[in-house]
């Protein structure tokens, strides 16, 4: 609450209009908005399981003219790794783009595929690299990148600061407060891949409270050693109605429950 | 063409003459009597080092049957004997490829790279051996336009997007070709007759079974073994079903049945001897 | 011919060539990479103690032939390169990179190399590996290689008395036994015979004078 009213003082004063500008208390306000950018979108949700990574996203329908299932939000950067992301969608793509630009370019000198440490590396620097010039303004979105190498699976978040972190669950958009404190409820580093798709499906499910005025259709894809051979891919159909089927019982028996304390 | 690994690219002097190198205000010191590659004007890849031999391929009643040895020459030192020259490409491709291994290293690589693309979407496979062939003949074309050819011949196999069988021919100068029996290099010359007895036509192709197709193609990769002097009795071969959507892929299959028996009867080079 | 016009082919024909004997082993504990010691310029013996194996990485090392002038300013980028990917990665190369970029420089400029590489090296997690990269530029991964002029004379030794699994013991002997035997064929190898045993226990230099290995 703090940090909004800040936010709301400074409005105005100047301080705001640029990147390449500090406020005299040391914030970069332009990066501060584009978080505003991510607060209000789709929840994202990312899990690093036992030996791979779940990625999942509210697809907030904003037009019934749009065809089910068509207009896939979570993208490929190479083989092994996946990306979702909360906030402009267009700002995403071109993320995107980068990324695959960087493993082209690491594998055409190595010959192998980018390790996702290395690569989580270039894009934090590239991100980075939008906060510091007056004729660009930084990206829109909380990008959650996951993928398995050599050294097994990792899960990443990129802010639009640049910043990146490691996690087990993290989840980013509208329902992150209610993801979050969902994930921090499992045991992430030996859930199985299957089960953490049906959490993942709980979790956005749960999540949309926060946005429920909108429709919303859900995405999951996974990258695992034993269900995908290291290979990121949608969940097959059947999972992905079965990871439905479990959020929706799920979800019925938490109103339920809310129910009785009531009583 | 001649298809000797080492003459690739260069047209006969008995057909065309010797290389008129004024072409293109091309500059050259001789200009006459230009007997080797390396006294052509610009040019880049001079000649193939390491060097894979024949892939051989024919059309059965329900789809292509192909297959390369895994020999890995250096001129005539048989240097490498697990050099894989079948390459998959995404899930309904096949490349055999001869000609020189570092070219056809860069190949498999770019290939790669073009399944990779394929797979950004996560839908299902889109790259169809067609394209993969269009694509293939794009860039040997290009590199041959830059004086800088891929010294390689490749058969593609496998299906296009109506599942039907696709086979067909590209080598270093972007030439493209189909036929019921495709070989590179020296199958080219003693493949082709072979094959041809039994898939001549489109339909000698109807009435030629897997198991026939199968035989003939180790058969053909027999005499290969016999008369090609850079070649392995150790090949891979592939088979391209329709009927299964599947393409079937045998390593280290062995050239079975040889007779060399006869040899115990000749002595000699002419007159009786002992 | 003028100072100005320099004939760059008879320049590469008066270079100092490595023509050489060399190999590299894989074993049960690691690999072992030897060569001769002989440097010639035609048939005048310009260096009789090179040292032709050189270390690119901590446990990743490679033996020339070919160009001395070649192979050095590749091995000289490869390991720019290696080291470079250590601190952009935070963990060490493979073997197989290392061995990877070696391929790339090769056969991006194959017009103007004569390079013949085997790169060799040890880590934790895949043991031992042996690689060659030869004139072409092409990459090829074996359990053991040999190259360079006298390695023609060898290529039936080593194949009839390569075992698999072998230990250091048997590895430097069987090295010592096909190194001799190329020297003692090849004009252009000769000199000491030079060995660097990579384990997990770390870097060994061996050195066997002529009169040790001429018996081998």
């Amino acid at each position: 609450m703090e940090t909004l009213k800040n936010l709301w003082t400074s409005i105005g004063t100047g301080y705001d209009l640029s990147n390449s500008i500090f406020s005299p208390d040391g914030r970069n306000f332009q990066v501060e908005y584009a978080s505003k950018a991510v607060e209000n979108a789709g929840t994202s949700v990312g899990i690093r399981c036992k030996d791979g990574i779940v990625l999942a996203t509210e697809k907030i329908i904003t037009s019934k003219l749009l065809a089910p299932g068509k207009n896939k939000r979570i993208q490929t950067i190479d083989r092994h790794v996946g990306v979702v992301y909360s906030g402009l969608i267009p700002d995403g793509r071109h993320f995107v783009n980068r990324g695959r630009d960087e493993a082209k370019s690491f594998k055409s000198l190595y010959k192998e595929p980018i390790g996702v440490p290395g690569l989580i590396d270039r894009l934090g620097y590239y991100v980075q690299a939008y906060t510091c010039y007056n004729s660009v303004r930084p990206f829109g979105i909380n990008a959650i990148i996951g993928g398995v190498d050599d050294d097994g699976a990792h899960l990443y978040m990129v802010e639009p600061s640049g910043t990146y972190w490691g996690y087990y669950g993290t989840a980013t958009g509208k329902g992150r407060q209610t993801a979050k404190s969902e994930l921090e409820k499992l045991d992430l580093p030996n859930i199985t891949a299957k089960d953490a798709v049906k959490e993942a499906a709980r979790i956005i499910y749960l999540a949309h409270e926060d946005n429920k005025d909108k429709d919303f259709e859900l995405e999951v894809t996974w990258v695992s050693k034993s269900e995908t051979g290291g290979v990121h891919e949608f969940v097959p159909h059947d999972l992905l109605q079965e990871a439905i089927k479990y959020a929706e019982e799920e979800g019925e028996e938490g109103e339920s429950s809310d129910d009785e304390m009531q009583d | 063409m001649n298809h000797d690994p080492f003459q690739w690219g260069k047209p006969l002097d008995s057909v065309y003459g010797p290389y008129n190198a004024k072409i293109a205000h091309a500059t050259n010191k001789r200009t006459t009597n230009i007997k080797d590659v390396s006294d052509f004007p610009t040019m880049h890849t001079q000649q193939p080092m390491i060097t894979g031999t024949s892939v051989i391929s024919v059309r059965y009643q329900d789809g292509v049957v192909l297959a390369a040895d895994n020999m890995g020459a250096y001129g005539s030192l048989m240097k490498l004997d697990d050099v894989e020259r079948i390459v998959k490409v995404g899930k309904d491709t096949i490349v055999g490829i001869s000609g020189d291994i570092s070219d056809m290293q860069h190949l498999h690589r770019i290939l790669d790279d073009l399944v990779v693309e394929d797979r950004y979407d996560m839908e299902s496979d889109h790259l169809k051996a067609n394209h993969v062939h269009e694509y293939l003949t794009r860039v040997l074309y290009n590199r041959r336009t830059k004086m800088d050819p891929l010294w390689n011949a490749c058969i593609v196999a496998g299906f296009d997007e109506q599942g039907e069988v696709f086979l067909k021919y590209v080598d270093l100068l972007g030439v493209t070709y189909t036929s019921p029996a495709l070989a590179t290099g020296f199958g080219a010359h003693l493949a082709i007759p072979l094959l041809r007895k039994k898939a001549d036509t489109d339909e000698d192709v109807k009435n030629l079974t897997k198991e026939d197709a199968v035989q003939l193609v180790k058969d053909c990769m027999k005499v290969l073994f016999y008369r090609d002097a850079r070649s392995l009795d150790k090949y891979t071969l592939c088979v391209v079903e329709k009927s299964t959507k599947q393409i079937e892929i045998q390593k280290d299959v062995k050239c079975e049945d040889m007779k060399w028996g006869f040899a115990k009867d000749i002595s000699g080079y002419g007159l009786p001897q002992l | 011919m003028d100072s100005i016009s320099v004939d760059v082919g008879q320049l590469k024909k008066g270079e100092v060539n490595l023509g050489t004997s060399i190999m590299a082993v894989k074993f049960k504990d690691g690999v072992i990479l030897g060569a001769d010691s002989r440097t010639t310029t035609g048939s005048y013996i310009a260096n009789r103690v090179t040292d032709k194996l050189t270390q690119i990485h901590d446990k990743i090392w490679c033996c020339r032939s070919g160009s001395a002038a070649d192979t050095q300013a590749v091995a000289d980028m490869v390991k720019y390169h290696l080291e470079l990917y250590k601190s952009n990665n935070g963990r060490p190369p493979t073997t197989k990179i290392a061995a990877s970029l070696f391929q790339e420089m090769c056969y991006a400029n194959k017009e103007m190399l004569t390079a013949g590489i085997i790169c060799a090296g040890y880590d934790e997690k895949t043991g031992g590996e042996v690689y060659s990269i030869p004139l072409g530029g092409s990459l090829h991964k074996h359990n053991y290689t040999i190259a360079g002029s006298g390695s023609a004379f060898i290529y039936g030794y080593c194949k009839k008395n390569f075992k698999q699994n072998m230990t250091k013991d048997e590895t430097v002997s069987f090295v010592k036994t096909s190194l001799s035997q190329a020297i003692r064929w090849d004009g252009s190898s000769g000199g000491v015979i030079r060995m660097v045993v990579l384990t997990k226990e770390g870097i060994e230099r061996l050195i066997f004078y002529p009169h040790e290995y001429i018996d081998a």
